[in-house]
């Protein structure tokens, strides 16, 4: 198929593609490259590719040096189950509300798209809230960065995914803000709110992770 | 694929709505977090837990694969989206996975020696500070007993830190082994705690204070790590059960 197709006829290469997102009305006016994709899209896939290698990394980081703390408290002393569960609770109802405005938005509904994303991004800062309180709690027991080997790689691993969480609310409250005073191009706005999902997501699974195998772990050993 | 997507789209050019499908995979998402979340509380039924004990961790670990497929796929609609997406994003996860088991492979096999250490030094530690013994004084030959020495070294400077600062500050009131001082200060030597004898209870009842002062707060007067120390010390008192000792104010903890 050619870009000149994709940009006349967007319906038609679409469905030709087997494309079955229903996303197709607005294909005209988002830069779709030759093979009739978002290049949005594609770039954010790429982007949570990359980010999957990092936090692998990471996360196998600190199962590598897990147990070979010489000082400080061990994960079993300062790990609070309570406050771990309640933000992961947090975290997964905002993948939710995230997918809910993303699927508002396909609707062409943004007043409903920007509430949702108003949620999501008061879900996210109450977790970032409870992995501040959660950190000055383990500072105060005695858990630095730099106390021990489990201080550091826990310290770096959830740190960097808190830091991802804060970007993602800044991000959609900023969207939510620019779809309330109808700053954004209408027919770009649900790839806009789409490939922000798909960003929130990639942060909500990674803490599935760290959820698993950091906390839980630890206490069934 | 395209015979079945295509009632995806009405009439009027929008998608149909994902919306019931969402709203139902996020409370199937809360049962599984709430699965998971009980399985620690289920090793205080020794009777349920020790019969299936091997299943547990790989039980935690298939759910939030499950967990992790289900918003990669739905969520974020990568299932039946198109192949570019999925390569893009799979095979990098592929290659993360690799690194994640290499690391845990590298982990087992270099430092096995080791590893078997830091299972008991963890023991040890969750015990209370085990008293250092004599060394051979002979060189260590091996990397891994280099570290096992660091691990016994490390213990040691602990050990003995945490009795300095006993010796300073404790002793008066909590006596010269921890047995306690009539209207002064607990026994420290039995397994009985008001306050609660984890290492957090412990830290914060050192640090913070308790009974309005009478145990005065550390906070101000040691460093957090003396604290520590201090705290691994006591926690290695626990069970000696000096004779004399004062009697037992508070709760009997197992652990
Ligand atoms: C001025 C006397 C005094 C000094 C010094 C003191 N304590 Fe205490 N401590 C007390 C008293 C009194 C209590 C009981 C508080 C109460 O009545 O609830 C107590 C309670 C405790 C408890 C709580 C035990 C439980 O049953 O929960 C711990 C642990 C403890 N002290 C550790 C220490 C350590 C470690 C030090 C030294 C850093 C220390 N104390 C120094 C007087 C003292």
């Amino acid at each position: 198929m050619s870009a000149q197709l994709a940009a006349t006829d967007p319906h038609e290469v679409a469905d030709a593609a087997g494309h079955d997102h229903g996303d197709h009305g607005h294909h005209a006016v988002v830069e779709n490259n030759f093979m009739g994709l978002p290049n949005i899209k594609l770039a954010m896939w790429a982007f949570l590719g990359s980010e999957c290698m990092f936090f692998g990394s990471l996360i196998g980081t600190y199962f590598f040096y897990h147990g070979k703390a010489l000082a400080g408290p061990l994960p079993q002393d300062v790990f609070s189950i309570g406050i771990t569960s309640i933000s992961t609770f947090l975290l997964l109802m905002s993948s939710l509300t995230m997918a809910l405005a993303v699927d508002a938005m396909k609707q062409r509904n943004p007043a409903t798209a920007r509430n949702f994303l108003v949620i999501t991004a008061l879900l996210g800062a109450t977790f970032v809230g409870f992995q501040v309180y959660e950190f000055s709690h383990f500072v105060h027991l005695g858990l630095k960065l730099s106390t021990s080997l489990f201080g550091s790689t826990f310290y770096v691993m959830t740190g960097f995914h808190g830091g991802h969480v804060t970007v993602g609310v800044i991000w959609l409250s900023m969207l939510a803000l620019l779809i309330h005073k109808g700053k954004l191009n209408p027919a770009k706005l649900p790839i806009n709110v789409e490939v922000a999902g798909l960003y929130w997501h990639f942060v909500d699974i990674v803490w599935i992770v760290i959820f698993t195998f950091v906390y839980l772990l630890e206490f069934i050993q | 694929m395209s015979a079945a997507h295509h009632d995806h789209a009405d009439a009027g050019g929008l998608p149909h709505s994902h919306k019931k499908a969402y709203i139902r995979l996020g409370v199937l998402l809360t049962v599984v977090t709430a699965i998971e979340l009980g399985l620690p509380f289920l090793k205080a039924y020794p009777d349920i837990w020790m019969p299936f004990e091997p299943v547990w961790a790989p039980l935690l670990v298939a759910l939030s694969v499950f967990k992790f497929g289900a918003v990669v796929g739905e969520f974020m609609h990568l299932r039946g989206d198109r192949r570019i997406f999925q390569f893009l994003f799979l095979s990098p996860l592929a290659i993360a996975v690799i690194i994640f088991l290499l690391l845990g492979a590298l982990t087992v096999s270099l430092f096995l020696p080791f590893g078997e250490g830091i299972a008991v030094t963890a023991i040890d530690v969750k015990a209370g500070y085990v008293r250092p013994t004599k060394s051979s004084g002979a060189e260590p030959p091996l990397a891994e007993d280099k570290f096992k020495a660091a691990f016994a070294d490390a213990k040691a400077k602990n050990f003995e830190a945490g009795k300095a600062a006993y010796d300073k500050v404790c002793k008066a009131c909590h006596g010269d082994k921890g047995e306690g001082k009539a209207a002064l200060g607990f026994n420290l030597t039995d397994d009985c705690y008001k306050y609660g004898g984890t290492f957090k209870d412990l830290y914060v009842t050192v640090a913070d204070g308790r009974a309005g002062n009478k145990m005065p707060a550390q906070a101000g007067a040691l460093k957090s790590e003396e604290i520590r120390q201090v705290v691994y010390y006591i926690r290695s008192l626990k069970g000696t059960n000096v004779p004399g000792g004062q009697p037992c104010v508070g709760d009997k903890v197992a652990d």
